[in-house]
């Protein structure tokens, strides 16, 4: 006689603590098995695009650095990138040193933080405080910079917004050292650990076509053995001068991309060495802007990538010094639809990995 | 001293073993208050903060204060539960932690009850509080409760057959199940951990995992359904179960230390003008020292992952462990 | 051999013990932040020239301010009657300082903002004015 079961309904809520904010997850499950989610967001949706169309373009820059809070430097880079395609208006050379090295500082962070909160999901409290150890040093080096810990409103259209003071480019390179040796730690803590290993090898396994349909970008491209980032092959900014490699993982499964992002913190710290070494001694931080910045008409899509994956702009102008419509191609958002397929048959415990390996960010999600 | 339980009835030697009792209820919760500072403070210290350090000289009341919290917030019975079930839960979870202690050695002159079957009172009582669990869970009426409650027993059932075969051994070389034995015989000899390397390396996985402690907290699991079994208890009835493992902790290291560090023995000949109590509580120290250094390096194994793990590798290893022990005692 | 993780990460934990530690002790002793950091504003009302940029440019529209021409009849141009920014709003980004042709409003290194009523929050000339420790050198 077989034993009659009934399917549940669970809902990993919007208050959760693992589900990295506001996010709602609906599962259906048979014992432990899933046999359905449905991810819910736009718990944190805040009309940024429908804002942007009130605003003008400088004015649009705080609210770029909301998105995806933990790497405020990179989606600032984003909207600056598209305005200045549009307008034509070549930055110069000092400002776009600075604007790459707070760049990269900030795609470390951000990997640090993913780090940190990943491990914590799957059980490990430690890591996380020795992540948020380095992090903090970062923070606090582009706070010297620009004024804020989180939210730095920096860049401007054509040109960074103030010069490095005395003494930081200095800072920074004393700063990379230590964080070479932080990831040798990390990786004596975390990535040899048995149980650790248990957890992430062979979850959520998806190969390069899966992932190239879905449109997935960043590391969860490239963790499956698809080599292709922006960076490297629509070179924008001054990364052409710089000398680094694009990792890649094989399998495609959680294991993967942890070390695809683990590698990626190290090729940054590289870039940053170049940067910094190679960083002129005087310069202009600012084009020969006008007072009101009105973007000449047409529409343009430029995209760039950021910590998550590739982040796109599509910006429509006609000739005003606001947009006339500003949408954002969000990568947290897309990389999110591949959850629903990667949970299916999986038990209750894996969420938190796959889940932490795709990295989401709640503030880009729902933008 | 401690004889009164073989002299005849009389309602003084019963109101003396109460308040004996009592005494010992009171040194164990001093120690769980203290467990739990030091749990905190070593975890911070490995986590390169401090822990607590606010409330009190160096945050020493801070479990203090943090069950005056508990204690004065108010008991809810949720609608729907099984009344009488919910209120005794906790109290069979309880009894058994403490009831355990009883058997225990602490030093030459320092015991209870001498029990010729210590060890296999030990086995017995620590399945009640599996029942505990378990009736916690079902008499909550939510779901989250009753899926942390079965994978919590399953999970404790299956880790209690490691735990006991991996005694076994012990008791081969020993030959009787008395705790006091067992102790005088590590005096004369060598201490157990030596000869049964294996078996404390089991009863240190196995007990980790009946503890419901990290690396096997997955019942515990706040990141992955929110607090298990005892998601729908608050205050005090809460305060029970957590006081529940920390007793745990204190029978389950003090039986270790017991079994197979030496109990009171010192470890040179010279240093024996320390009294055994005193390295007791070192070795004690030791072995909880270990459980939160565990909990502060390792994430979480998961379910399957656990039972594969008990059935498929621990039990074999507990079974070879008894039979070389056997076979090296008939060759020698 | 199976197991040499947990070894290293064990023995890494245990090495962690002796480390110095990060934690600082606020609110005891005092977060000191760098020279550029932008937090609430200071106001010079002798040097405002009520031009409005500030207003125009916040991206939340959390200034407002009313102009009087000037008490003295040989000066020409106005001067700052009311000024009110609501922190409800503000958010910190700077924009309003850096347009500030004669930077009359400036920002300085305080953060501390917390009050137990929402209506604190609102803050005109005068607590603008008085707010004047650790006011920023550097403006644009």
């Amino acid at each position: 006689m077989a034993l009659r079961t009934e399917e549940m309904l669970l809902n990993v809520g919007p208050q959760h603590p693992s589900t990295h904010g506001v996010f709602r997850l609906v599962v259906k499950v048979d014992g432990e098995t899933i046999k359905e989610a449905i991810p819910v967001v736009g718990y944190l949706h805040r009309g940024t695009e429908k804002l942007a169309e009130d605003l003008t373009y400088t004015q649009i820059i705080p609210y770029t650095d909301r998105l995806d809070y933990l790497s405020s430097m990179l989606n600032n880079y984003a909207l600056v990138q598209a305005v200045e395609t549009l307008m034509g208006i070549q930055v110069p050379e000092r400002a776009e040193f600075l604007r790459v090295i707070a760049m990269e500082l900030n795609r470390i962070a951000s990997h640090l933080v993913w780090w940190g909160t990943a491990i914590l999901d799957l059980g490990a409290t430690s890591p996380f405080i020795y992540a948020f150890r380095d992090r903090e040093m970062i923070v606090n080096l582009l706070n010297e910079l620009s004024g804020a810990r989180l939210t730095f409103n920096y860049m401007r259209v054509g040109g960074v917004k103030w010069d490095a003071p005395k003494g930081w480019i200095n800072k920074v390179s004393e700063f990379l050292p230590h964080m070479r040796k932080s990831l040798k730690e990390y990786h004596k803590l975390v990535t040899g650990n048995e149980i650790f290993l248990g957890r992430v090898k062979n979850i959520g396994v998806y190969d390069g076509e899966t992932a190239k349909n879905y449109s997935l970008s960043g590391p969860t491209l490239r963790g499956s053995n698809v080599k292709y980032d922006i960076r490297k092959n629509q070179p924008y900014s001054i990364y052409e001068r710089f000398d680094f490699d694009i990792p890649t993982g094989e399998d495609g499964d959680v294991y993967d991309r942890y070390m695809v992002r683990m590698k990626e913190m190290e090729q940054s710290i590289r870039i940053l060495e170049q940067a910094v070494e190679q960083f002129p001694d005087q310069g202009e931080i600012m084009a020969k802007v006008p007072k009101i910045i009105k973007a000449p008409e047409g529409e343009v899509y430029t995209r760039m990538e950021t910590s998550k994956g590739e982040l796109g702009v599509h910006l429509v102008s006609k000739g005003k010094d606001k947009p006339y419509r500003l949408h954002l191609r969000r990568p947290s958002f897309i990389n999110l639809q591949i959850l629903p397929e990667l949970l299916l048959g999986r038990s209750m415990a894996d969420i938190p990995a796959i889940l932490g390996a795709i990295d989401i960010v709640l503030g880009e999600v729902d933008a | 001293m401690f004889n009164i339980l073989s002299e005849p009835f009389s309602w003084i030697n019963l109101l003396v073993i109460i308040l004996v009792a009592a005494a010992v209820l009171g040194i164990v919760l001093v120690f769980v208050m203290y467990a739990i500072y030091f749990e905190r403070k070593v975890i911070g210290w490995m986590q390169v903060r401090n822990g607590p350090n606010r409330v009190g000289p160096w945050g020493l009341m801070q479990t203090m204060a943090d069950v005056f919290k508990l204690l004065i917030k108010e008991d809810i019975v949720p609608a729907k539960v099984d009344k009488f079930l919910f209120l005794i839960a906790p109290i069979i979870a309880y009894t058994p932690a403490f009831a355990i202690i009883a058997v225990i050695p602490y030093s030459q002159k320092i015991y209870f009850a001498d029990v010729n079957v210590g060890l296999l009172y030990y086995g017995a009582l620590s399945s009640i509080t599996i029942t505990g669990i378990l009736l916690g869970g079902w008499a909550s009426n939510n779901k989250y409760a009753i899926m942390g409650g079965m994978r919590s027993v399953a999970q404790m059932v299956s880790y209690e057959v490691p735990l006991i075969m991996s005694f076994l051994g012990v008791v081969l070389l020993t030959g009787s199940l008395n705790l006091r034995e067992i102790v005088q015989a590590q005096q004369e000899g060598m201490w157990f951990i030596v000869p049964q390397f294996l078996g404390f390396v089991i009863f240190l996985i196995a007990g980790n995992a009946e503890l419901n402690r990290t690396p096997f907290d997955l019942p515990e699991a706040e990141n992955e359904l929110v607090a298990g079994y005892f998601v729908e208890y608050s205050g005090f009835r809460f305060a029970f179960f957590m006081l529940t493992e920390y007793v745990y902790i204190f029978a389950m290291a003090s039986l270790m230390t017991v079994m197979f560090l030496g109990g009171w023995d010192a470890p040179f000949e010279f240093l024996e003008f320390i009294p055994g109590i005193v390295w007791f509580f070192l070795k004690f120290l030791l072995l909880v020292f270990y459980l939160f250094w565990v909990r502060a390096t390792f994430p979480r194994v998961r379910t399957d992952q656990l039972m594969g793990f008990a059935w498929k590798v621990l039990i074999p290893l507990a079974l070879l462990n008894v039979m070389l022990t056997a076979l090296f005692k008939t060759l020698f | 051999m199976w197991g040499k993780g947990f070894f290293k990460g064990l023995s890494f934990t245990l090495k962690m013990l002796k480390e110095p530690k990060i934690t600082s002790q606020y609110p005891d002793e005092p977060i000191i932040m760098p020279e550029r950091y932008r937090g609430i504003h200071h106001f010079y009302p002798e040097k405002c020239i009520v031009c409005n940029q500030c207003v125009r440019v916040c991206p939340t529209g959390c200034i407002s301010l009313v102009g009087k021409p000037n008490p003295d009849p040989e000066k020409k141009g106005k001067v700052i009657d009311t000024y009110d920014i609501n922190f409800e709003l503000c958010i910190l980004c700077d924009l309003c300082t850096e347009v500030c042709p004669t930077e009359s409003i400036v920002m300085t290194n305080n953060f501390e903002l917390a009050t137990y009523s929402r209506d604190n929050l609102a803050k005109d000339l005068k607590w603008l004015e008085n707010n004047n420790t650790k006011v920023r050198e550097e403006n644009h």
